[in-house]
């Protein structure tokens, strides 16, 4: 049903959503009467939109987060940039899955109805804080009733149209870890703007905006999980919410990014079964090129596939998800630049490789950089070792 | 649904082969590198244990087990040392191609599984054929291959003079060839790596298995199988390569801290862990397929094979490198499982071809030409 969707519905917009930088608003109007969301893909499987009783009934082992990266394939098999723009919760649904308190979970994720298509959002990034996510400077004053937000946010997917934003401030930088905050940031509210949409190297069609937070007042009703959370636990609980998030996040955006490589390797396949002369040797070297793609592709959804599993199992899977992405997000770009490779000259013109291109190097970057994934599985390698990196 | 979790049976097998590889194989490494073959110790606790028929058929006291089942205690095993698993009998090509044969008992194994049978691919630069008789006449010196030093009874496979392809069985008793060692000093030295001589050798009627569409179905179908079990053993020496650099990298430092805080270092082991992951997925995947679709798989097969033979030189290579000087040195082990990796590379086809052998697949040219159809 996914592939159809991404096959039928969007893929024939695709290079037209690149070339306006948008998603045609009455396309995303029917998608969301249709039901479908990315956040389907998201772990916890249903973007939110379960009740609370209903998760007693779920099966002993739980499927959501293979179905999940399946699913999230599929769609930016479809067009990546279209797929983040598709209404819903996003990279904010799973914060607030998993932190939020039942009274916030119905209040931001109960919002996501198909009469109007709306989003979440998820800003963690600022100007001087990318990988080292500690170093937010975004502050969040504590006053009568909530919380006052001063600061910048960057890299923000959706954050201009989003309905809310969970957003991280630190109450205290010299706390370090321990000062950070997750807040439900709503749209409209004083003080909050979202002052740019960002032109891009690829993913065009996608909204990456830029958000400032001037003397914001935040209700205490919206910070993610209530004081209690906070007061409870031992020092980096806010910090941990963004974490975790990531380990949640990193094995769907490595789908992704498996996705796009796909699609630019069956494009590439098809092209030279068309483009190339009958009855003539096919150089062994693209041969060799197509096998190695055929490889490199399976591989990552392997180490994808095992991430969502782990997940699954309730197991921790942080050096899992960190491979996952690692992997893909290299393989990808190697797989859309081998694809240009055999299609020669021809490619850059009006085909879809050249934009998958210029798609997929970003998912080397956000959700952590490929630097990011590696210290990452490094530090779970010597951790038995009692070597802290 | 998709699970990456062995059976208990799997489980049990593979505990006991890793116990095996741990305490014996490890340990006798070296030495059956110099004596250039396992030790008749460990060849005989192999055999105890049923290490070493696994992929026989049980009408030849085999234990015919599933491929999924046998990635993972190859995988066991070759951690310990892949040199001796390469030399270990029974653990041969010629298993798989027994194993798909129509009917295996008619086979006169000399001693069992314990026998080391070579299969040898014979290819036209190196080995002219001319037909006499009904049978065949062999002439020429093969390349450097596994096993067959010491060999009493050779399969293989040849094209005849007009395309045919033929399968033979030869026996040292009724044909004769000469074998010779050569000058091997790269890897996989117990490994019985040699050469095969023939002059003039006669393959006779009744040597012959088969011929024709059936030969070859039956040569696709053992080459899958063995692209799916060499690859195992490539994940066994990564793996191995692998956790003996995180231990001693843990360990070692320079410029006043331990060298895995230099992201050049903790970056590489890194990229090790991934590309032994990697490759263990796609055999584990594999082997999957070719258990339940035949030679159908051998995308599949040739995917995990080229992938595993790169990750296998680049993990070992890098375990190397991490060692720095002391990675050069034959008293630590990564020095040879660089070696060992190199030489499964060389024996068992260059990656290149693997990877066009998946393209070609999945592109749907013919096989043997390349074109498109």
């Amino acid at each position: 049903m996914v592939h159809w969707f991404a096959e039928h519905e969007m893929r024939p917009i695709s290079l037209l959503a690149d070339r306006e930088e948008r998603v045609p608003d009455d396309w995303l109007a029917k998608v969301n009467r249709m039901g479908i969301s990315l956040s389907m893909s998201n772990f916890g499987g249903d973007g939110g939109k379960k009740k609370e009783g209903e998760a007693r009934k779920e099966p002993r082992e739980r499927q959501t987060n293979r179905l999940g990266v399946i699913a999230a394939e599929e769609l930016a098999w479809g067009d990546p940039a279209i797929a983040l723009s598709l209404p819903g919760p996003g990279l904010g649904g799973p914060p607030v899955m998993s932190t939020g308190t039942p009274e916030q979970k119905e209040r931001f994720l109960g919002i996501f109805t198909k009469d109007e298509p709306r989003w979440g959002a998820y800003a963690l990034t600022e100007p001087g804080a990318g990988s080292d996510v500690s170093g937010i400077r975004t502050s969040a004053k504590k006053v009568d009733g909530g919380y006052v937000l001063n600061g910048h946010k960057v890299y923000i997917t959706n954050g201009g149209r989003a309905s809310w934003v969970v957003a991280f401030a630190t109450v205290d930088p010299s706390l370090g870890r321990a000062g950070h905050r997750a807040f439900v940031v709503e749209k409209g509210t004083p003080g909050f703007t979202c002052t740019r949409v960002a032109h891009k190297m690829g993913l065009r069609a996608s909204e990456t905006a830029e958000l400032v937070f001037e003397d914001c007042f935040v209700p205490i009703d919206n910070l993610l999980g209530g004081e209690a959370h906070y007061e409870n636990r031992a020092g980096s609980s806010g910090f941990r919410v963004a974490m975790s998030t990531f380990d949640s996040t990193r094995p769907i955006v490595a789908a992704m990014a498996v996705g796009i490589a796909r699609a630019a390797y069956e494009y590439t396949l098809d092209f030279v079964k068309k483009e190339y002369p009958r009855g003539q040797r096919v150089r062994s070297d693209v041969l060799a090129k197509l096998g190695e793609m055929d490889a490199k592709i399976h591989a990552a959804r392997l180490l994808t596939w095992e991430a969502a599993w782990k997940a699954d199992l309730g197991q921790p899977n942080a050096k899992e998800a960190a491979m996952c992405k690692a992997h893909a997000g290299r393989i990808s770009l190697e797989v859309c630049s081998d694809c240009l490779e055999i299609m020669g000259p021809i490619g850059l013109d009006g085909h879809l490789v050249e934009k998958l291109y210029r798609d997929v190097k970003v998912f080397d970057i956000f959700e952590g950089t490929n630097q990011i994934q590696h210290l990452i599985v490094a530090r779970r390698l010597y951790e038995p070792h009692g070597l802290r990196l | 649904m998709i699970s990456f979790l062995p059976s208990e049976e799997e489980q049990a097998f593979v505990e006991v082969a890793s116990e095996f590889a741990r305490t014996q194989l490890r340990e006798a490494a070296r030495e059956a590198e110099k004596s250039r073959m396992p030790s008749d110790g460990i060849v005989a606790k192999a055999h105890e244990l049923g290490l070493i028929s696994l992929e026989l058929p049980e009408s030849l006291a085999g234990s015919e087990l599933p491929l999924v089942s046998q990635v993972q205690i190859l995988e066991a095993l070759s951690y310990g040392d892949l040199g001796i698993v390469q030399g270990l009998p029974g653990l041969c090509d010629s298993s798989s191609l027994i194993r798909v044969l129509p009917d295996p008992g008619r086979l006169e194994l000399a001693d069992g599984a314990a026998q080391r049978v070579p299969w040898l691919k014979l290819e036209a630069g190196e080995i002219a054929v001319v037909e006499e008789k009904g049978g065949f006449r062999l002439q020429g010196v093969t390349h450097p291959r596994r096993s067959v030093l010491g060999a009493d009874q050779l399969l293989v496979s040849f094209f005849a003079p007009g395309g045919e392809a033929v399968l033979a069985w030869l026996n040292r008793t009724e044909t004769e060839w000469r074998d010779e060692a050569g000058d091997v000093r790269l890897g996989l030295l117990a490994a019985h790596v040699g050469r095969a001589i023939f002059d003039a050798t006669l393959v006779r009627q009744e040597d012959i298995l088969a011929r024709g569409a059936e030969a070859e179905a039956l040569v696709r179908e053992a080459e899958t199988r063995v692209a799916v079990l060499e690859a195992a053993k490539c994940v066994g020496v990564m793996r191995a390569s692998l956790e003996y650099t995180i231990e001693y990298t843990s360990q070692r430092k320079a410029f006043g801290q331990e060298i895995p805080k230099f992201q050049g270092v903790s970056f590489t082991v890194a990229d090790m862990a991934i590309e032994t992951e990697a490759a263990r997925n796609l055999v584990w995947q594999a082997a999957h397929a070719v258990d339940a679709r035949g030679a159908e798989s051998v995308r599949e097969a040739a995917r995990a094979l080229a992938y595993a033979l790169r990750s296998a030189r680049f993990v070992t290579n890098q375990g190397v490198q991490m060692l720095g000087g002391a990675g050069y040195l034959q008293e630590y082990p990564v020095e040879k499982w660089m070696r060992d990796a190199q030489a499964q590379c060389v024996l068992y086809g260059r990656e290149t071809a693997w990877f066009e052998r998946a393209g070609g697949r999945a592109l749907g040219v013919a096989e043997k030409e390349g074109v498109l159809v």
